[in-house]
């Protein structure tokens, strides 16, 4: 066996655009599942029930059906009916909306485990119910959530890699374009696996130094 | 239709709580049977008992932090729990009604998300809409006058138990509130820092912030106040100047009650 990795490094801009892709995918997509998230867990935790009983139901399905089945969904199934979305977008919103249904959980434990007395300090200045929740029990339940948070964004980072099946030009796509030119598997794979590898290290590294930052708020 | 808030009527301009036979149960159990105390302007009252007599119940009830089931609370002539407001008008007249009063509660509950300063300065600029620098200014003077000056930037997290409950009379106080309420402000502090947190109420006894204390420490309560209610079981079992209540109790039910803490202490 012999491994020639030239192919790959004669191709770089292929992957460095896949890689830009990836990042500017995942970037989006933890946006609307961040803020979505949030927006949904307040929602079933305090809205009225028209609104927060079908959310709830919106989060079991997109919780309990594969990220995979979800995307071609939205899709094909979707194009079937004559709703054209690109793919990109599709993925961005696809990725997006299932990250939001596992936020949106990690923000109503967080929102439920802040004690009491935070409220009833809150009140007892004369704040009112939105208030108390804007500017003292959401801040809070962030700062609960970051680790969990950071967890779901690099799993998320990864499944950007799902895209590639509706053909969107991320980093394996990419990647398998040019291994059809030159038949080298295995170094554009292996290539690829360290690229993702360093994204997410460079994550977990900067999402650990903000929250030691933040430790002493907690 | 907005209704007009009930002004109480024949009294006196100087009464500034006024408790008129407040009941209030949790499920089967009459915590609270049928409770009356009127507290004057810059009055100081301590309000003593066992646990499960009441005595909290009665000061959360006093800022609607608990419902109360039948009676009537007023703060200087305003109904705490006005009747006839229902969902956001009750809202808002509850939260104009509380930041009138200022509550110390026994675990602080400081917010930790917040430096010492933004926990005391939040609540003028988002409440009182006070421009941020003379709130700064002013909750700046609050910080030193509990001790707490250099602490302005430290999270709670990094105050120890008697400058957290400082911070968070602090905290009431930049309200400019009528009354404060304090529920067991020092049960949970090591006993050696009890004393730090008394010595700031007992400074605003002496600027004659009126002042409802729920306190298990007699020797405090015997020294700041100038009337002392005893708990028990749901009803104010004895009531009077500290001197009587302490040395001279006249219900049996009170005499056991303070042997038993001489006992414990």
């Amino acid at each position: 066996m012999n491994f020639d990795f030239t192919p790959v490094w004669d191709n770089i801009p292929t992957l460095l655009t896949g890689t830009g892709y990836t990042l500017l995918i995942a970037l989006f997509a933890a946006i609307i599942s961040l803020v979505g998230g949030l927006a949904v867990s307040l929602t079933t935790l305090y809205g009225k029930k028209v609104f927060s009983y079908p959310l709830r139901c919106f989060i079991w399905l997109f919780m309990g059906t594969p990220l995979l089945l979800q995307l071609y969904l939205l899709y094909f199934g979707l194009g079937q009916v004559g709703i054209l979305i690109p793919a990109l977008l599709t993925g961005i919103l696809g990725l997006g909306i299932h990250y939001m249904a596992y936020n949106a959980d990690i923000f109503r434990a967080t929102i439920l485990s802040i004690e009491k007395g935070q409220t009833e300090a809150a009140r007892s200045l004369g704040f009112g119910r939105m208030q108390t929740l804007w500017f003292f029990i959401v801040p809070q339940a962030i700062f609960r959530a970051l680790p969990q948070l950071g967890n779901n964004m690099i799993i998320m980072l990864k499944d950007t890699s799902v895209l590639s099946v509706i053909g969107v030009t991320e980093l394996v796509l990419n990647a398998q374009f040019e291994i059809a030119n030159t038949f080298r598997p295995f170094e554009f794979y292996i290539s690829v696996a360290v690229i993702y590898y360093f994204l997410n290290l460079i994550l977990e590294t900067s999402l650990n130094r903000f929250e030691k930052k933040l430790e002493d708020r907690r | 239709m907005v209704v007009p808030p009930e002004v109480s009527k024949n009294k006196s301009a100087d009464l500034m709580l006024d408790i008129i036979n407040v009941k209030k149960a949790f499920d089967d159990l009459e915590v609270l049977k049928g409770i009356d105390l009127q507290v004057t302007r810059g009055q100081i009252v301590s309000i003593i008992g066992s646990s499960g007599s009441g005595k909290s119940t009665l000061l959360r009830s006093i800022n609607h932090l608990e419902t109360i089931d039948a009676g009537e609370i007023w703060l200087d002539g305003v109904r705490v729990n006005q009747p006839g407001l229902k969902g956001m008008e009750f809202e808002r007249h509850i939260n104009s009604v509380r930041q009138n009063m200022g509550m110390v509660f026994q675990q602080f509950n400081l917010f930790p998300h917040l430096s010492t300063l933004d926990n005391v300065r939040l609540a003028p600029i988002k409440l009182k809409g006070m421009d941020k620098r003379v709130a700064t200014d002013y909750c700046m003077e609050l910080l030193a006058k509990v001790g707490l000056e250099d602490k302005a930037e430290t999270f709670p997290s990094n105050l120890s138990g008697g400058q957290k409950q400082r911070a968070a009379i602090a905290r009431a106080l930049a309200m400019q509130p009528k009354v404060m309420l304090f529920d067991e402000a020092t049960s949970a502090l090591d006993p050696e820092l009890v004393e730090e947190v008394n010595l700031v109420m007992k400074q605003l006894a002496r600027e004659h912030m009126t002042m409802l204390i729920v306190t298990h420490e007699m020797s405090f309560a015997s020294e700041v106040s100038d009337h002392v209610l005893f708990m028990d079981q749901g009803v104010v079992c004895e009531q009077g100047p500290p001197d009587q209540i302490f040395s001279n109790p006249k219900e049996e039910r009170t005499r056991v009650f303070l042997k038993k803490h001489l006992q414990q202490n």
